[in-house]
């Protein structure tokens, strides 16, 4: 077999608790009806034979399926590392237990800042206050815990702040993670998109903090890549490593191609996952590098950035097979560059809060 | 870093779980976020890595295996669980 996946992101539910500006879930949600318990334990023993070892538990909120603990037992069954990604709202001592019994493995929380007001304001609703006591538990019942800190204009000034929290709390790994602009993100780009000055003092902040913490907190720094010379490696390249399979069951070679327009998702409802990755249109639309338009066709990087992210090339210049504009090589790359000086003269206004389906 | 301690017993970390891979039916060390492929010295070490067995132990066990004086073996033990123990894998107990 040329490729096999590592990762499979499942994303349980588009429910959430949360509104974050920022999230990346599709703005318009697909309509259909939500994998049950069954067909999602399928999903899990597919991937495992598919060569998948690591499993995302995500959403939306994936604790709002009340059949978590079971989907947990399914992925340890089919041999899989589960890491519960959570906003942790509705995570208590009792649930914890339950999900660590069922065979959890890890658990990573989200915060929206270091302290209450902000934090709460961000996520358009009391959360911040219930997810340190969340957050506390995790050590406690012996599960390592990941914190993960989305930054933008709006808190991107508080990371020295925001890094502590995750020192106290006793962190193994803190992802701090720029906004990627898909769905709600790419909605509320002009309000989150930080400018180039805070972008370039939380580099500094970041790259301290990671080797101060070096041996204790493994620190993540995601660098936004608008304000990159070259574009990020997504996901390692199309079809690569990673697969998401969504609440209705569509499978997505990264969680925010839906973006992409025309391009057709098959379910895990009416094939087997192994021809979905290995023989279906969508993952096979960008796999490899004969897909790719010059300059990145006879670049020396094309195995290395893969051309960039799809899903950007698409919400910006209307064409998926374009260089990512954020390449400075891009024919396109001016827009880039007049999204940052927008951005960098505006003040910003009101977002628009994530809402549920 | 401090020298490790010949009498202390190591033990993979919360969080890290050594299996076989479906695929290749190597070992691996799964982790949050994490792969390592592992050879058969790293895999025989965390077999071991159980909080009940010391390090000397650890290293009498390869010996026995390798057919080997410990000796022979002691420094690279010693440098693969010094590796293990800088990415947080394992744990003293």
């Amino acid at each position: 077999m040329k490729h096999r996946p590592y990762a499979l992101l499942a994303e349980l539910t588009y429910q959430c608790p949360l509104h974050c500006p920022y999230c990346s879930n599709p703005a318009q949600y697909p309509a259909g009806q939500e994998l049950s318990t069954a067909e999602w334990a399928r999903v899990f023993h597919e991937a495992a034979e598919l060569g998948v070892l690591h499993l995302g538990l995500s959403g939306g909120e994936p604790l709002a399926r009340r059949d978590l603990a079971e989907l947990v037992a399914a992925a340890r069954e089919a041999g899989l590392y589960s890491n519960l990604i959570t906003s942790s709202l509705g995570l208590d001592r009792k649930r914890l237990i339950g999900l660590r019994e069922a065979g959890l493995d890890s658990i990573q929380i989200s915060f929206q800042a270091d302290e209450a007001e902000l934090g709460d304001a961000i996520a358009g609703t009391r959360a911040h206050v219930r997810k340190l006591e969340a957050a506390r538990l995790v050590p406690e019942c012996g599960l390592p815990l990941t914190l993960n800190v989305v930054l933008h204009r709006g808190n991107i000034d508080r990371l020295a702040q925001i890094i502590a929290l995750a020192e106290s709390l006793g962190a193994v790994r803190l992802e701090l993670a720029n906004t990627q602009y898909y769905g709600w993100g790419h909605l509320n780009r002009a309000q989150l998109l930080p400018t180039r000055a805070q972008v370039e003092e939380a580099g500094r902040i970041a790259a301290e903090a990671k080797a101060r913490l070096a041996g204790k907190t493994d620190v993540i720094y995601v660098l936004p890549d608008l304000y990159e010379a070259r574009p990020k490696p997504c996901m390692q390249g199309w079809g690569q490593r990673y697969l998401t399979v969504n609440p209705i069951g569509n499978v997505l070679p990264c969680p925010n191609a839906t973006s992409i327009p025309r391009l057709l998702f098959d379910s895990v409802r009416e094939h087997p996952l192994t021809w979905i990755w290995n023989d279906s249109p969508a993952f096979n639309a960008f796999r490899g590098t004969a897909w790719m338009p010059l300059p990145c066709r006879e670049c020396p990087q094309r195995e290395i950035d893969f051309g960039g992210c799809r899903c950007q090339a698409a919400l910006l210049t209307g064409d998926a097979r374009a260089t990512d504009p954020v390449c400075e090589l891009a024919p396109q790359r001016h827009l880039v560059d007049e999204i940052l000086a927008s951005v960098n003269a505006a003040a910003p206004g009101a977002w628009a809060p994530r809402q549920n389906p | 870093m401090p020298p490790i301690d010949p009498n202390s017993r190591p033990a993979r970390a919360p969080g890290v779980r050594l299996q076989l891979d479906k695929v290749s039916g190597e070992p691996v060390l799964l982790f949050p976020e994490g792969v390592l492929e592992l050879n058969d010295t790293a895999h025989a070490i965390l077999n071991l890595c159980n909080g009940a067995t010391t390090v000397n132990e650890i290293v009498a066990a390869l010996a026995q295996e390798y057919e080997v004086e410990p000796e022979v073996l002691r420094a690279d033990a010693l440098e693969c669980l010094g590796d293990l123990l800088k990415q947080r894998l394992i744990v003293f107990q």
